[in-house]
């Protein structure tokens, strides 16, 4: 496999996709004002509610590492209340931003292809498999990426400056967060968008590959459950856990994804 | 030496036979027209050899390529306008060109350019290379289309119906261009169609092909006179009669004389058209006949073809 010839296929993938602002403007905007809106209506909720119980988040703020623990002890309620949901409680989110920023593109991979009637001028070239797979996945990952890390500094940005006057300091970025956002929110997609491909090389239409690829929303969406309900705190340990576990699916997923890959099914599909 | 060889090539979708044990050799610089109704296995047959799909059955090498064995060297050795003209309609013509010059591993830019204006300004396209391929009509799309596939220079070309919604003019300059491939170029060319005059026009070797069978395979000439028969003698006269008419049939090798008594045109089958046309013409002129023009009528590929076709139990 020649990464130029990947790249290949993402370049001219890339070029096709920037110019259709219908698909574009949807994967920047949503995840960019969920960033913002989200510190914005719960730092100015919080203004308004029970002050003196930290109600549902009990168990979460139970969970937390004894360091974190040690100084929420000084805090007010509000200021634990504001701290558990904005740093703990909402961190999924950073997980489930990459893989809606990439269905839509990934989705269309090959199945977009089918449906234009281009694939198979693609399959007559004499790119191989993995390239072409590598290629679709790359131009899935990468501006799903650059929208998480855009989306991850609104969020910052947003939680330090309403954040700053009731803590007197900055919350955002640490440590726990940067290794969310660059290390398990990528390596995550990458299993997500790998098996959103698979799917669109294997179904006929555009449709058919966002509506199964939507389901793998779902487990990230019960890790956001697990953290809510305090049974899974995605503190450093945890995220290198993950970050291990998922390396390792996103080579199975590769594997299968090229094993899986028949250009006469997807010409046949064409037709 | 042939620089594709196909052996009993067979594929199968479930129960319905797609191509059926197709055998032909087609040499260095020859064009192989393959003509068929529509649904008779000539795109399969070009997506087999393409290695797009894989054969039920039988064997073909490509340029010396096993095409089950060697894929990736058979595409990098063929170019191919498939049915569809398959291009992006989001990037310009030149970025599609350049992806797919790319893609057939032209990696010097410079020769890549200058490959692609040479290409682009043989189709009239070099203008208009920065418009997006969607605001192109459907002429020109087929263009390029052509253009991509020769991009690489392969030297084995399979063309399926690569003068279709073209007008007069591109339809010449691309026969012109598949002309100069074969001929100068000494490139390999196998030329799906269902326009006869391409095929007539362009083709050393011509198979017919009917539900994925061979009906027969042949140079245009042989085609003709196989399927269609001898050419026929045609007499126009200022006027005809039963006088003429009866003298006529009653020359021998005559098989059979239609007469159109309004424009005073006779239609003369003949054992042998240029042995037996000048005691015909005698007949005629003796029997007091005033002949304007004699000539004969060859039979057209068409005619052979839509005999064939027609003869093919369905």
């Amino acid at each position: 496999m020649k990464l130029e010839n990947a790249l290949l296929v993402y370049w001219k993938d890339w070029t096709e996709v920037k110019r259709n602002w219908q698909v574009i403007l949807p994967i920047i905007l949503v995840p960019l004002l969920i960033s913002v809106f989200l510190p914005v209506i719960l730092f100015v909720a919080s203004g308004y509610g029970d002050s003196s119980s930290t109600g549902n988040l009990e168990v979460l703020i139970e969970n937390l590492p004894p360091n974190i623990q040690a100084e929420l002890a000084g805090m007010s309620v509000r200021q634990v209340m504001l701290y558990a949901t904005s740093l703990y409680l909402f961190a999924p989110f950073f997980l489930i931003i990459p893989i809606m920023a990439s269905s839509v593109i990934a989705s269309d991979s090959f199945a977009g292809e089918k449906e234009r009637k281009t694939i198979e001028g693609l399959l007559a070239t004499p790119l191989t498999d993995s390239e072409l797979i590598l290629g679709k996945i790359l131009v899935s990952f990468v501006p799903s990426m650059i929208v998480t890390i855009l989306a991850f500094v609104a969020y910052s940005a947003s939680v330090d400056v309403l954040g700053y006057g009731i803590y007197g300091r900055l919350l955002l970025p640490n440590v726990n967060w940067l290794m969310l956002v660059l290390g398990l929110s990528p390596i995550l997609s990458l299993a997500a968008i790998g098996l959103t491909v698979i799917v669109s090389a294997k179904v006929k239409g555009f449709r058919e590959a966002q509506q199964i690829s939507i389901l793998l929303i779902l487990p990230v969406l019960g890790l956001l459950f697990a953290q809510g309900a305090g049974l899974m705190i995605l503190g450093p340990v945890v995220i290198i856990e993950l970050v291990v576990l998922f390396t390792v699916m996103d080579v199975i997923v590769f594997r299968i994804g090229v094993s899986l890959f028949q250009r006469e099914e997807m010409v046949s599909k064409t037709s | 030496m042939s620089t594709i060889e196909v052996e009993g090539l067979s594929k199968s979708f479930g129960t319905i036979v797609a191509v059926d044990r197709l055998s032909f050799k087609v040499g260095a610089g020859e064009i192989l027209g393959i003509l068929g109704p529509n649904g008779s296995g000539k795109t399969t047959t070009v997506r087999i050899l393409s290695c797009l799909i894989s054969p039920s059955g039988g064997r073909a090498y490509v340029g010396g390529f096993d095409i089950q064995k060697d894929p990736v060297r058979v595409r990098e050795s063929v170019g191919v306008l498939t049915e569809t003209p398959s291009l992006y309609e989001r990037l310009s013509a030149y970025e599609n060109m350049d992806f797919f010059a790319r893609a057939y591993g032209i990696s010097n830019s410079d020769t890549r350019i200058a490959r692609i204006k040479d290409v682009l300004e043989f189709f009239e396209l070099w203008n208009r290379r920065s418009e997006r391929v969607g605001t192109y009509s459907k002429g020109m799309k087929q263009k390029l289309a052509i253009a991509r596939a020769i991009v690489h220079s392969p030297e084995i070309l399979f063309l399926d119906e690569p003068t279709s919604g073209l007008d007069p003019k591109a339809s010449k300059d691309i026969r012109d261009l598949m002309e100069r491939l074969s001929r100068q170029e000494k490139r390999t060319l196998l030329l799906c169609t269902h326009n006869l005059e391409d095929a007539e026009k362009l083709c050393s070797h011509v198979m017919i092909i009917n539900k994925g069978r061979s009906v027969v395979m042949g140079t245009t000439e042989e085609l003709r006179r196989r399927i269609a028969g001898q050419p026929k003698l045609e007499i126009k006269l200022n006027e005809t009669s039963d006088k003429i008419i009866l003298a006529t049939q009653s020359i021998e090798g005559v098989k059979n004389v239609e007469a159109d008594k309004d424009s005073g045109r006779l239609i003369i089958e003949l054992d042998n058209a240029e042995t037996q046309t000048p005691y015909v013409v005698r007949s005629v002129v003796e029997n007091g006949g005033l002949i304007k023009s004699v000539g004969l009528l060859e039979p057209s590929l068409e005619e052979a073809y839509l005999k064939l076709v027609k003869e093919e139990p369905q």
